[in-house]
């Protein structure tokens, strides 16, 4: 794609954010969104044609759901003046990028990311927002403070976001073709089937249930299954049987993903599992620390007489 | 054998999902540069995190390795930290100068 689309749909898209984070009429706003609608679809469209993608020739209706979904609820968030809604459209951000999640593959941490998220770290904010509650000024009914309605310096910070973003997507389209080639069927297959090297237990659930008299393995755990041209086997003793039996394990066995990622995350990260560990208690500590001074600060207030 | 998908993002590329990310993160960056109000900035940090995991996770996909995903995981874990604590700071903050406005903290000094 030539680099020119980019950088004029980055231009486009550039004043199409600055007319909405500006205070202004409704009618500028709509040219707003209509600008940056335009800009957005134009690069789909052309994106699309340089890539000649298979078949439909256009992205899977659920990628441009969520992911128009998670764009314009950001934008919104970024716009609005009230901090309750900004919280309430990330919530849609955080759903929506969910559901990009799940297209990935990612089931897990889909879920994870909207109990974590969502659930947690969103009522965290409201409880905050709900806390640092401004009393309504009498001789404006809006309610609205004035530092939310008034954006510092939107120019300034519009520019320096798409200049960005304009390096970054040059980047992305530039450097992409140079990766190496994803993984074929069959290596993936293998690579799966020899994850459950390190899952000894699983493999002997799967034998016993498939073999009654089963009586011990003949290979170490971590070399028992063997695959032969994307189907895993394993040799195993068999009671009343003096030779060894090959036996083929069913695809059920393959762990899923969140097998995979515990797996992953027990047998190759421990050290920095272990150190998010002591950064989340750091934390805890930190808030504990926080929310001890400014209580006696309060107490020292009403010692000092001051109310 | 076959229910098992290998495709690489069938029907859709790495850009798709890597630009989305670049997107959301260019938004996020304009917001915590523009907005006033402290809340609305840690969230714009938050949205950061968000296409950082997008980006991770389509990475992961690509290659068929989990690893982003584990990243993942330890990005949720810093957003948490960074949540509680941040947060913490402004609920002390706006006791001081009943304002959440950034700009009451641009002399970094008690009044």
């Amino acid at each position: 794609m030539a680099p020119n689309v980019l950088y004029t749909s980055c231009v486009l898209g550039a004043i199409a954010v600055y007319l909405l984070l500006r205070p202004g009429h409704r009618a500028v706003k709509t040219v707003g969104i209509v600008l940056g609608l335009g800009a957005l679809g134009w690069v789909a469209r052309e994106s699309t044609a340089a890539l000649g993608t298979p078949a439909e020739g256009l992205p899977t209706p659920f990628f441009a759901v969520f992911s128009l979904i998670a764009i314009a609820s950001a934008l919104r968030m970024i716009t609005h003046h009230r901090p309750v809604f900004a919280a309430l459209y990330f919530v849609m951000v955080v759903l929506s990028s969910a559901g990009l999640f799940l297209m990935l593959e990612a089931e897990f941490m889909a879920f994870a990311l909207i109990i974590v998220y969502a659930g947690a770290i969103l009522i965290t904010y409201m409880f905050v927002i709900m806390l640092a509650q401004q009393a309504p000024v009498p001789g404006q009914e809006s309610g609205e403070a004035e530092y939310d309605v008034i954006p510092r310096e939107p120019a300034a910070a519009v520019a320096v976001g798409f200049i960005m973003l304009a390096l970054l997507s040059e980047t992305i389209f530039s450097g992409t073709p140079q990766l190496p080639p994803p993984p074929t069927a069959n290596e993936h297959l293998t690579a799966s089937w020899e994850l459950l090297n390190a899952l000894p237990d699983r493999v002997e659930d799967a034998v016993r249930r498939e073999v009654p008299d089963f009586e011990s393995f003949v290979a170490e755990p971590s070399d028992r299954v063997r695959v032969i041209d994307g189907q895993a086997y394993v040799d195993i003793q068999v009671a009343g049987v003096r030779e060894p039996q090959q036996l083929g394990l069913p695809p059920e066995v393959l762990p899923e993903n969140i097998e995979r990622v515990g797996l992953a995350l027990i047998a190759d990260f421990p050290v920095s599992l272990e150190l998010a560990g002591v950064i989340l208690l750091m934390a805890m500590y930190g808030a504990v620390v926080l929310a001890r001074r400014q209580i006696e600060a309060s107490v020292l207030d009403e010692g000092g007489g001051a109310r | 054998m076959s229910d098992v998908v290998v495709e690489p993002l069938a029907g859709l590329t790495l850009i798709h999902f890597t630009l989305t990310s670049a997107i959301l993160f260019a938004i996020g960056l304009i917001g915590f540069v523009s907005r006033r109000n402290l809340i609305v900035m840690f969230l714009c940090t938050e949205l950061m995190f968000q296409a950082a995991a997008i980006a991770m996770i389509a990475f992961g996909r690509y290659h068929l390795d989990v690893s982003g995903q584990v990243f993942v995981i330890f990005i949720l874990t810093i957003a948490a930290a960074e949540a509680a604590l941040a947060l913490g700071l402004v609920v002390l903050l706006y006791r001081r100068r009943e304002t959440l406005s950034a700009e009451a903290w641009s002399e970094l000094g008690e009044p």
